[in-house]
């Protein structure tokens, strides 16, 4: 139909020429509009462009198409953490604000307007890993900062982010370069290299050198080839020392007597603690000694930043937090040059990787291939869910604290800076032995898919419209559209799977769904309704990612 | 003199060594393999996840090598005083100390019981400072760093990428032999693990509590809920067109299949009397010490059990938090030892320790980084006890094993003591290469402390 007003107004846009008299030539043939957005296209998008498709949203995606809809998203207004945080009557322990904390992060996730913002800095947050579980448990205002910090950058300058993060008290305290101190040779005290080694394996260059496609880099005898050393990692240490807390009378002060605000404005450098030698950086560069801390710490930022492996580093990562478990080397070496060259010659420009990972025809390949996609993290799973079905609570709170343990994930809860699960991991079977990798199946054991099984059984037949009983901060879901035409099998089935498949449900499913349904009398229209989004969040098709 | 390295022992041995240079390839599988057993045995690993400074846990206590610990340390030693001292067999005298929280420890250890094995860190063959330095001798790579001295930890892959662990490798093995078990051979209480992932025997995740059982599903053949769990296992053996539905899928097969045989027998546990401390590796080896007392009902004759704690990346804040990780360490391994007595299991339980890495002997004011060699624990009724074995390094700054700010050197290799574990567990020796790939480069290749 598009197609053809769009030929239509091209025969008028050619009459009209002629009509004009001018005697010029025919118009340039015109590229054949783009195929319409299907539904199915719409949900692939915005599963990993969101927290999950819905039709109404889907819809959204169809008339803007996908490049409009990102450009839209981009403008939208951040929906930050903090200032929701600082409304809320001091508790009287501050690490009881963390469930505040999760409660803010799931109605931004849920429905915050800046989808792509929010779903960005997501997966940034299991990149440039801070916890509450540990030191930061009494600075939940520190934690959500840093969240803040994360959503604001989601499409800033990558070099603006990592000075950001690394200034920020909340990784300051985590990667403890908080109060880090020069050498006292007399004591035996270096500095700390907590900070030094985990921003370079972790949040820009990686162990080994990469090319621009993330392939590994090889010597002469095909072994990979070490980013760094340790003592360059001593000598970053020593770059990273003389910072504290905004604010601090000391430079080691006790955090329960900090203004709150120490949580969140940036450190502060004390000149005196930070060491003032030369400093050997990656690829030969040194820092001349005497130099003021903030000088060190903006030259070597700038010397990790453009480092060659930050580009396929940063791209293949969020690549696989958005898109694919297993790019192919062309994929990640576009997003990677999208890295290295905006288009405006600007380096580290996170909006158009983003762009660049998201409109990649690898991204919704015309026919896929069993490795394209991934494994939705069970926290997606919960929030398209949770989208689909208008999830609230009596409270309009979602203080799901125990996150973490119910769903093996929750925000900025990870056990260690290495997140919830490895880049690499590879579980025993096809996938390993073809040397592919799932990162997200590292927290599908036995054990946390059980756990997440049962939480959905829970959450579709007992925290639901009907249930009567609810406490008020229970989050249910409603299904009183599902109800009304539960007494037909078929259409019950089409309904569900069209919120949460496009309407793509295997045979299988459908056929064991019906059977179940059909042993359900049809006046127990909560029960048919639960049975099938039961069935449908519990299987394979859905832990699936297109 | 450079030890033999692999190459060498290639073309100087027989079968055996063929056979352990090939990946997947054991020589028990030509021979037939280990077992069936007619005993059983469990192998307990005690994770201490970031990096234990176990340095502070087990202390030189005479006054020479005292005194180069508490100059190298400064603010971070243990004062002397303050330490528990332990006298081993071979010296008859009080030559160390455990950290002051470690008394269920040291109880255990005087009775013979507990074991430490001094300086072990992961090789490819032996080192030393020269060769170090010279890059003469092939290195683990990525040393200091987390994630990959776990790995090497736990997979003793040396300087080759590993998909496999030493535990997975082990029940590979013997798989032959423990056909009837009911639950895998590896079970871990802390999530998915490189030190159990295998070629064959996938390894059994369940909680710190044990599995769970999934909810609205009945083995009540009358019951609607059985008809939907056999539903949901239809759902889950379906043709997927995916490795990412594939692989879940199968993770939850085994959910549901392992979830009621294992559940089952558990509830039947005897009540054990020991008390576990309220952590969460109290709670973890409680379990273990559940399912072991369970053993014949789900007929298990060989299990490796993974168990873990974390917070021992100690770059703050040493002092302060120290006493609770080392103490809880003690309390719970104490406890479950306690309770394989009481099982009358305790000769056939051993719980060993590993960690990511020891940690420097210099601080960085009030913590310690990323450091190499470290000590680790051996406890049960069939270790030899009251012993430390290794060699114990001079702790000074610049020292004969320091490569830098009290980094030390392994003087013995983490496939030693893996394959000594391996060999009580009933592993032959011709198949000790295959769990520990790099052996053959070192001249013991037990290092005496099981009782054999």
């Amino acid at each position: 139909m598009n197609r053809l007003l769009s030929i239509v107004a091209t025969l008028m846009l050619g009459l009209a020429g002629c009509g004009g008299g001018s005697g010029g030539s025919a118009p340039p043939p015109q590229p054949p509009p783009p195929a319409p957005v299907t539904k199915a296209e719409a949900y692939q998008f915005l599963n990993q462009s969101s927290f999950g498709a819905t039709e109404t949203e889907a819809a959204s995606v169809i008339s803007m198409r996908q490049e409009r809809w990102i450009d839209d998203q981009m403008l939208k207004p951040v929906s930050r953490q903090l200032p929701q945080l600082q409304m809320l009557p001091p508790p009287q322990f501050p690490f009881e604000l963390h469930a505040d904390r999760v409660d803010i992060w799931f109605r931004n996730a849920l429905y915050g307007e800046d989808q792509l913002r929010q779903r960005v800095a997501f997966a940034l947050s299991e990149i440039l890993v801070v916890s509450q579980l540990g030191a930061l448990g009494n600075l939940p205002f520190a934690v959500a900062d840093y969240y803040d910090v994360l959503a604001e950058n989601a499409f800033g300058n990558y070099r603006d982010l990592l000075e950001k993060i690394t200034l920020h008290p909340a990784m300051g305290v985590y990667l403890s370069m908080l109060g880090n101190e020069k050498p006292d040779p007399d004591l035996n005290i270096r500095p700390d290299e907590n900070y030094a080694r985990e921003l370079m394996q972790l949040f820009s260059i990686g162990l080994v050198e990469l090319n621009m496609d993330g392939t590994e880099k090889l010597d002469g005898q095909g072994q990979p080839i070490p980013t760094y050393n340790q003592e360059i990692i001593e000598e970053f240490a020593h770059v990273y020392t003389g910072w504290t807390f905004a604010g601090a009378p000391t430079f080691h002060p006790n955090v329960f007597l900090l203004p709150q605000a120490s949580q969140y404005f940036p450190m502060e450098l004390w000149e005196e603690y930070h060491d003032t030698g030369t400093k050997q950086l990656l690829n030969g560069v040194v820092l001349p000694a005497g130099q003021s801390g903030t000088q060190d710490l903006a030259d070597a930022l700038d010397n990790i930043f453009n480092h060659p492996n930050v580009a396929p580093f940063i791209s293949i990562r969020l690549i696989q937090r958005l898109v694919t478990s297993n790019p192919s080397p062309g994929y990640v070496r576009r997003v990677a040059e999208a890295f290295d060259d905006n288009g405006a010659g600007v380096r580290g420009d996170l909006g158009a990787v983003v762009k660049a990972i998201l409109l990649d025809d690898e991204a919704h390949p015309a026919m896929a291939m069993e490795i394209d996609g991934k494994v939705k993290e069970p926290l997606l799973r919960l929030t398209q869910l949770w989208k689909a079905y208008n999830a609230t609570s009596n409270s309009g709170r979602f203080p799901l604290n125990a996150s973490y343990i119910i769903f093996g994930q929750g925000p900025l809860q990870s056990p260690s800076v290495f997140n919830f699960f490895s880049p690499f991991y590879a579980p025993p079977g096809e996938i390993r032995d073809s040397s592919l990798v799932a990162p997200e199946l590292e927290i599908a054991t036995e054990y946390q898919n059980t756990f997440f099984t049962n939480y959905m059984f829970y959450q579709v037949f007992a925290l639901n419209q009907t249930n009567d009983a609810l406490a008020d901060d229970d989050v249910f879901i409603n299904f009183e559209e599902e109800m009304a035409i539960a007494d037909d099998i078929d259409a019950l089935i089409d309904m569900v799977a069209n919120k949460l498949l496009a309407g793509e449900i295997s045979t299988t499913l459908r056929q064991e769904i019906a059977g179940m349904l059909a042993r359900i009398p049809e006046t127990d229209s909560a029960i048919r309704a639960a049975e099938t989004i039961y069935f449908v969040v519990t299987s394979p098709e859905y832990a699936y990612q297109r | 003199m450079k030890a033999l390295n692999r190459r060498d022992f290639l073309k100087t041995s027989g079968a055996a060594a063929v056979f352990a240079a090939t990946p997947g390839l054991a020589y028990s599988q030509f021979v037939g393999g280990a077992g069936p057993f007619d005993d059983y045995r469990a192998l307990v690993c005690v994770f201490m996840f970031g990096g234990n400074d176990s340095f502070n846990m087990l202390v030189p206590n005479t006054p020479a090598e005292y005194g180069a610990y508490a100059a190298s340390r400064q603010n971070l030693a243990i004062p002397q005083t303050e330490l528990l001292p332990i006298t081993p067999v071979s010296t008859s005298t009080p030559d160390f100390g455990l950290h002051p929280t470690m008394g269920g420890i040291r109880g255990l250890f005087n009775s013979g019981e507990a074991a430490f094995v001094t300086n072990v860190g992961p090789l490819v063959e032996p080192t030393t400072k020269e060769q170090y330095f010279n890059a003469s001798v092939t290195l683990p790579p990525q040393l200091f760093s987390h994630n990959d001295q776990q790995d090497q930890w736990t997979s003793l892959r040396g300087n080759v990428q590993s998909k496999t662990g030493w535990a997975g490798r082990m029940a590979d093995l013997i798989r032959t032999g423990v056909a009837d078990q009911q639950m895998s051979t590896n079970a871990s209480l802390f999530g998915a693990n490189l030190f159990q992932s295998a070629d064959e025997t996938v390894a059994y995740v369940m909680g710190p509590g044990g599995p769970v059982q999934f909810e609205g599903f009945s083995t009540d053949p009358n019951s609607i809920l059985f008809e939907q769990r056999e539903a949901f296992r239809r759902v889950v053996e379906a043709q997927y067109g995916t490795v990412y539905e594939r692989a879940f899928a199968e993770v939850q097969r085994r959910a549901i299949s392992a979830a009621d045989a294992v559940t089952g027998a558990i509830e039947s546990a005897p009540p054990i009397n020991a008390v576990f401390p309220q952590s969460q590796l109290g709670t973890q080896l409680n379990t273990v010490a559940r399912l072991i007392a369970v053993r014949d009902q789900l007929q298990m004759k060989r299990q490796v059990f993974f168990v873990a704690t974390g917070g021992f990346d100690t770059h703050d804040n040493q002092e302060a938090d120290q006493p609770g990780l080392l103490g809880g360490i003690s309390d719970a391994i104490t406890a479950f030892h306690e309770a394989t007595v009481e099982l009358g299991v305790a000769d056939s339980v051993t719980t060993f320790t590993q960690s990511d890495f020891g940690r420097t002997l210099t601080s960085n004011g009030d913590g310690t980084d990323h450091a190499w060699g470290g000590n680790q624990l051996i406890v049960g009724g069939a270790v030899n006890g009251r012993e430390l074995y290794g060699s114990y390094p001079l702790l000074a700054i610049d020292g004969p094993e320091d490569v830098s700010g009290g980094r030390m050197i392994p003087s013995t290799s983490a496939d030693q003591y893996a394959a000594t574990l391996a060999s009580w567990f009933g592993i032959p020796d011709a198949d000790l290469d295959v769990v520990a790939p790099n052996l053959a480069n070192f001249a013991e290749r037990d290092l005496g402390f099981m009782i054999a």
